[in-house]
C-alpha cells in the first residue's frame, strides 16, 4: 500500500500588527481558529497540534500549553518545534510523517510571535538581548549588538567572493516592495523606487533599514491531513528536504555560505520535479543578502549569476522566477518560516488578487535558521 | 589590581562580559595579561571555535587554550551605523571586523581606537586589546599600512 498523500487543507492568519499588544498565545489562538474555519473543521477534529516559536526574545513564548489554552481535546500528538528558521517546514515534515504512518491524522501546525514590546522599536528589542556569557557575551562585547551587523558581515563577504555589484541589494529589496503593493497583509506598501531605497538610513554596511525584515506580532496557523473529506482548497505536500551543513568559523574557509542546495533537490526528488517545474519561489528573505545567496544556493537561476537575475527583474511579476510575491518578510511581514508558507498558499489557491501569478501550480517554499546553519525546503502543489 | 574603571570609547561598561564561570574565562583571562588565548584540540593541535567541545578532526573531547600570534587577515568588514542608545557611547559610525587569525580561528572584534573607516577584506592586521569595565577584549590594534 503506498503512503497516503498529505495535504494542507486550512490556512490562517492574524492582521500582522506593528503595534504592541496581543500575547503569543492569544495571536496563536486567532490564527488557529481562523485556520480551522477555513478547513470548515471545528477543533475537535484535530488530533496532533505543532506549536512553534521564535526563540527567547519574549518569556511568555508560545509552547505546549496551547493544547489547553486553545481548547482542544485528546491529542495523539503534540510538540513545540525549534530548529530557528526552518520550523514551518519542520512542522510540515513532522505533520506529514505523523499522518503518514497513521500517528496522527490531521495536524494543526501554529507559529506565533510578538516581538514588539511597549517602549521600545524592534531594533532595539533585538539590540538589546543577547546577555553577556559566552560567545555571543564576547560578540555582543565587541558592539555586534542584534542580527544585522552579522548578516553585513555575511554580505559584505558574499559580494566580495562573488564580485556581485552591491547594487542588487537595492534591486532585491525594490522588487520585494513592488509585490508588497499588491499584498493586503503587507506592512510595508508605499511604493518604492530606487531614490527611496538610497534614502533609507545605513543600518550596517552595505545593510540599509530598507535591506531588512520588518518584525511584527502575528501569528500563522495550518492544517494538514490526508483525510480526503477535509477542506475544499487542497494543496499537495509533494516533497521536503533539509540540510544542516555543520561549518565551522576557521581561517581559510566560508562559514556562512556553501550548504543548502541539498534542501531542495531532495525536496524535488521527492517531488519527481525539477527546478524548471516551480512556478514560484517563496523564500526565507530576512535580508536583501539572504535572498541573493539563496538563489544561488538552491541554483535557482539556470546559468544567470543571481545578481544579474535579480537585476534584470526575474524575480518580479512577469520574471522567469517570481519569488516572494507577498513582499517576503522584508516588505511583507516578519513571522518567519511562515511568511513564505502563507504566501506559497495564497498564490497556489488563487487568492492572490493584485499580485496573483497567473496559473501559480508549483511552489518552493523556504525556511532558513542561524546563520545559514539551517536550510529547510518544501514543495507544494495545487492539488487536481 | 585594577585601579579606576576605564571608559571604553565604544560601548557601555553594562556589556563587559561575564568572566567568572563564563566557557570564555580562559580567553578573559589571558587578555588580562595582554595575550590572546585560543583554544586548540589536545589530542590533534586542531584550531577549535570557542565552544567547541569535541573535535571535528581527531574526536579528542579535551581542549588546551594557549596564547597565538597576535596577528590576522579580515575575512570581512562592515561599519556599523546604527548606534544602540544606552549600550553604544560612540558617536558615528564603528568597525566590526571579522578577523582570520594566523592560528587557524577566527573572532569578530573592533578596533583599540575609534576610527570610522572599513577594512577591506585580505587586509593584514595586528591585534591588541580594550577594556570594558574590567575586562579586556580583544581588539585590532593596527593594520598593515599604519
Amino acid at each position: 500500500m503506498s503512503a497516503p498523500d498529505v495535504d494542507l487543507v486550512g490556512l490562517g492568519m492574524t492582521a500582522m500588527s506593528l503595534r504592541p499588544g496581543a500575547t503569543p498565545l492569544h495571536l496563536a489562538a486567532e490564527a488557529s481558529a481562523a485556520a480551522l474555519a477555513d478547513a470548515q473543521i471545528d477543533g475537535s477534529e484535530i488530533d496532533g497540534l505543532l506549536v512553534g516559536s521564535s526563540q527567547g526574545v519574549r518569556p511568555d513564548r508560545l509552547g505546549v500549553g496551547f493544547a489547553a489554552a486553545g481548547g482542544f481535546a485528546d491529542l495523539r500528538l503534540l510538540e513545540h518545534v525549534e530548529i530557528k528558521g526552518a520550523t514551518t517546514i519542520a512542522m510540515i515534515q513532522r505533520a506529514r510523517h505523523a499522518i503518514v504512518t497513521g500517528e496522527a491524522s490531521t495536524v494543526l501546525c501554529v507559529f506565533a510571535d510578538a516581538p514588539l514590546v511597549a517602549g521600545k522599536g524592534a531594533g532595539s528589542t533585538y539590540a538589546q538581548s543577547g546577555g553577556n556569557s559566552g560567545v555571543r557575551g564576547l560578540e555582543r562585547a565587541s558592539g555586534l549588538l542584534g542580527s544585522v551587523p552579522t548578516y553585513a558581515l555575511l554580505a559584505q563577504r558574499w559580494l566580495h567572493t562573488t564580485g556581485t555589484d552591491v547594487a542588487a541589494l537595492r534591486s532585491v529589496a525594490v522588487t520585494a516592495r513592488r509585490w508588497a503593493q499588491g499584498n493586503p497583509d503587507a506592512v510595508n506598501r508605499e511604493p518604492l523606487d530606487e531614490a527611496g531605497y538610497d534614502a533609507s538610513p545605513m543600518i550596517a554596511e552595505p545593510l540599509r533599514l530598507l535591506d531588512c525584515a520588518r518584525p511584527v506580532n502575528g501569528a500563522v496557523a495550518v492544517v494538514l491531513t490526508a483525510r480526503p473529506s477535509i477542506g475544499s482548497a487542497r494543496l499537495r505536500v509533494r516533497g521536503t528536504g533539509r540540510q544542516h551543513p555543520v561549518r565551522r568559523r576557521r581561517a581559510g574557509a566560508e562559514s556562512w555560505f556553501g550548504g543548502g542546495r541539498r534542501a531542495v533537490d531532495d525536496a524535488l526528488e521527492q517531488a519527481g520535479m525539477s527546478r524548471s517545474d516551480l512556478d514560484i519561489a517563496e523564500l526565507y528573505d530576512p535580508f536583501s543578502i539572504v535572498t541573493l545567496l539563496l538563489l544561488d544556493e538552491y541554483q535557482l537561476t539556470g546559468d544567470a549569476p543571481a545578481g544579474h537575475f535579480v537585476r534584470d527583474g526575474q524575480l518580479g511579476p512577469g520574471g522567469a522566477l517570481p519569488t516572494n510575491t507577498g513582499g517576503g518578510q522584508l516588505s511583507g511581514f516578519y513571522l518567519q518560516g511562515m511568511t513564505p508558507l502563507a504566501e506559497a498558499v495564497v498564490q497556489l489557491r488563487g487568492d492572490g488578487g493584485k499580485r496573483q501569478v497567473p496559473n501559480a501550480a508549483v511552489a518552493l517554499v523556504g525556511g532558513i535558521g542561524g546563520r545559514l546553519d539551517h536550510h529547510a525546503a518544501l514543495v507544494l502543489e495545487r492539488a487536481a | 589590581m585594577t585601579t579606576a574603571t576605564t571608559q571604553d570609547w565604544l560601548l557601555d561598561n553594562t556589556l563587559a562580559p561575564t568572566v567568572d564561570g563564563d566557557s570564555l574565562a580562559p580567553l578573559y583571562e589571558a587578555a588580562r595579561r595582554g595575550e590572546l588565548a585560543l583554544p586548540f584540540c589536545a589530542g590533534c593541535a586542531q584550531p577549535l571555535e570557542l565552544d567547541q567541545e569535541i573535535c571535528d578532526r581527531c574526536g579528542a573531547p579535551e581542549s588546551d587554550w594557549r596564547a597565538v600570534e597576535l596577528r590576522g587577515t579580515v575575512h570581512a568588514a562592515t561599519l556599523m551605523h546604527r548606534r544602540e542608545p544606552g549600550l553604544v557611547r560612540a558617536q558615528s559610525p564603528y568597525p566590526l571586523v571579522d578577523i582570520e587569525l594566523d592560528s587557524g580561528h577566527r573572532l569578530v572584534m573592533t578596533t583599540v581606537q575609534p576610527t570610522d573607516t572599513a577594512l577591506l577584506i585580505g587586509t593584514a592586521v595586528s591585534i591588541g586589546f580594550r577594556h570594558l569595565g574590567d575586562v579586556a577584549i580583544p581588539a585590532i590594534d593596527t593594520t598593515e599600512d599604519q
